[in-house]
């Protein structure tokens, strides 16, 4: 397994930005792997990652923010479903039912 | 036959909708490379029944034009961050450029590296060399020449910090320039959109308004604010008004303390473009506030050690007898310290190594010249008469009471602290742009049912994120125990 930290957060960071939600589920799958192993590596294993921590404080902190962003893009997107939402409401009338019906055949 | 001709007529009618609605799909296709091209969908009307001896037969069709696919929440956060990002982007490419000053080649001497860390330490050392043979004319030409490689590579560094913000001011006022083209624009089209389309979508035209927002937004922080009938008015984020729906507001540069700045009409609006978005705001942040940081810093610096050296050069005795001389150039202020260091003394017998009272071939000054790179506190300063007619008392110093190497150390230290704050943001308003737009080509392409899977993607995206993050944290925190324990045991 590869256990380099800074590759596991600039790739997280990656997929974040390209919202691959396939490799994130990946490389979720390899953190809890590795958080499983964790206390089975050997002592100098331990002693890299420990290292690793501690230097790759940066790409945390960046990832976290890229997260944060996408929290805000993701709650600029929720607003706008509801607001989505509350116009397909208003449609539900005779002529905008029609006009749903008629959208349909039209891609047909 | 009636019903026959009412047949084929609803049926016509269906057929001219079909192709009208082909043809949007032709001109989407058409567009699809065009930036900014927003995509349209085909809007059906119902047509009034065909009655038939008072029963309602069939209903038609008819296709009554194209509507854009646009969100104007969406592509305003995108154009928000986009602003941010390109700020940041424009920012960072500054520091990186300032940072490659103080960033020695590797392999190369100090003197063509421009280190200025090391030059700092080997000028000091000369004065070592120099204690253990004051007369040495060798040793003496040594600390000359380390005096001169040091005064050049802070001067040199203060000149390119010079040379990185004059640049930086061409851009301002070239991108000044961008902006007013494009707000004049936006005000061009905006009259048009408010007359040829008050109540709906204008298409094509929204299109190139959208356009050159988002171009407008590389630029400059702005704000959007939507006005009656499809008009659009745009304010910078400090609230001066470059937009109001048909007028644009030109900016004109003017020149203040020799650098350029902004003006809206006669009001000067540099500061409040300054960190406020935009490739604009980046190189503002960096022309007004990184380089001048650093320069003050280099001048300090340069101040600090002639200062300090000259002084202790005063209190010995040179190769002549006589009491020394200034070594660098003095400078009758801080400001432009940096810009003007050099070296004063071209005599090496000049350089006092022996102390007062001693034979010119002692070495006390020496040894008290050599102490100044390694103590934050320099005797000679207490009661010290600087250039500007202040006097220091017991416990001031030049260099915020640390040493040279120290004082530098920290700068370069801070330097890199910044490029990494900044740098971390950019990673993140990128990343956050990208985002926006993958969501906005989703939305500007797809029905409703792809709409929500777009919009799956995000939520899904997040959630599995949040999960790296919180597992990577755990992580993170039990290698730290367990590195801990280990080192223990």
């Amino acid at each position: 397994m590869d256990t380099s930290l800074k590759t596991l957060m600039l790739e997280a960071s990656a997929a974040l930005s390209r919202l691959d939600s396939a490799r994130l589920e990946e490389l979720a799958l390899s953190c809890q792997a590795l958080n499983r192993e964790l206390p089975s590596l050997s002592r100098d294993k331990q002693m890299d990652l420990a290292r690793q921590s501690r230097t790759t404080t940066a790409q945390m902190v960046a990832f976290k923010r890229i997260l944060e962003a996408t929290k805000a893009n993701l709650d600029v997107m929720s607003r706008l479903r509801d607001l989505r939402e509350g116009r397909l409401e208003y449609l539900v009338s005779d002529s905008c039912r029609w006009i749903r019906t008629e959208s349909r055949h039209g891609d047909n | 036959m009636a019903t026959i001709n009412s047949a084929f007529g609803i049926m016509t009618q269906a057929l001219d909708a079909d192709q009208a609605a082909l043809s949007i799909v032709a001109n989407n296709v058409a567009n699809a490379s065009t930036p900014g091209y927003t995509k349209e969908i085909p809007q059906w009307q119902e047509d009034a029944p065909v009655t038939i001896n008072g029963a309602p037969y069939g209903q038609g069709v008819t296709e009554t034009g194209p509507r854009s696919v646009r969100d104007r929440v969406l592509t305003e956060r995108l154009d928000q961050q986009q602003q941010l990002a390109s700020a940041s982007n424009a920012r960072l490419s500054a520091l990186d450029t300032m940072q490659t000053l103080f960033t020695p080649d590797s392999g190369s001497t100090s003197a063509t590296a421009g280190d200025i860390g090391n030059d700092i330490t080997a000028f000091f050392s000369s004065f070592t060399t120099l204690e253990a043979n004051p007369t040495n004319d060798a040793d003496r030409q040594g600390v000359l020449s380390a005096a001169a490689t040091l005064s050049s590579d802070i001067s040199g560094a203060a000149s390119s910090l010079n040379a990185q913000r004059s640049d930086l001011d061409q851009e301002v006022a070239g991108i000044g320039g961008q902006v007013n083209s494009l707000t004049a624009s936006i005000a061009q089209l905006n009259q048009q959109i408010q007359t040829s389309s008050p109540e709906a979508d204008a298409g094509t035209l929204e299109d190139q308004r959208e356009e050159d927002v988002s171009q407008l937004s590389n630029l400059i922080g702005i704000n959007q604010i939507t006005t009656e009938n499809n008009g659009l008015s745009i304010t910078t984020t400090s609230g001066d008004l470059l937009v109001s729906e048909g007028t644009s507001f030109q900016m004109t540069n003017g020149t203040v303390d020799g650098i350029t700045h902004l003006f809206v009409g006669t009001k000067d609006i540099t500061s409040g473009l300054t960190g406020g978005g935009g490739e604009l705001g980046g190189d503002l942040t960096a022309r007004d506030q990184d380089i001048p940081s650093s320069l003050a810093s280099l001048d300090q610096l340069a101040y600090g050690i002639s200062t300090e050296v000259n002084a202790q050069n005063n209190a010995g005795i040179d190769m002549n007898g006589q009491a020394g001389g200034n070594i660098f150039s003095s400078s009758s202020a801080v400001t432009g310290s940096a810009l003007t260091m050099s070296v004063k003394m071209t005599d090496a017998n000049g350089v006092a190594a022996a102390g007062s009272g001693q034979g010119s071939g002692g070495n006390l000054n020496a040894t008290a010249l050599a102490n100044l790179g390694n103590v934050s506190n320099p005797p000679i300063l207490n009661g010290l008469t600087l250039s500007d007619g202040q006097t220091l008392a017991a416990g001031q110093t030049l260099l915020n009471g640390q040493t040279p190497s120290d004082y530098f150390s920290s700068f370069v230290s801070s330097l890199g602290s910044t490029v990494s704050e900044v740098q971390t943001e950019n990673t993140a308003q990128t990343a956050s742009v990208t985002q926006l737009q993958t969501q906005n080509d989703a939305l500007s392409s797809v029905n409703l049912n792809d709409e929500a899977s777009a919009m799956s993607t995000l939520e899904t995206s997040y959630q599995a994120a949040a999960k790296v993050f919180s597992i990577l944290s755990t992580v993170m925190t039990s290698a730290l125990n367990l590195g801990q324990e280990t080192t223990v045991s």
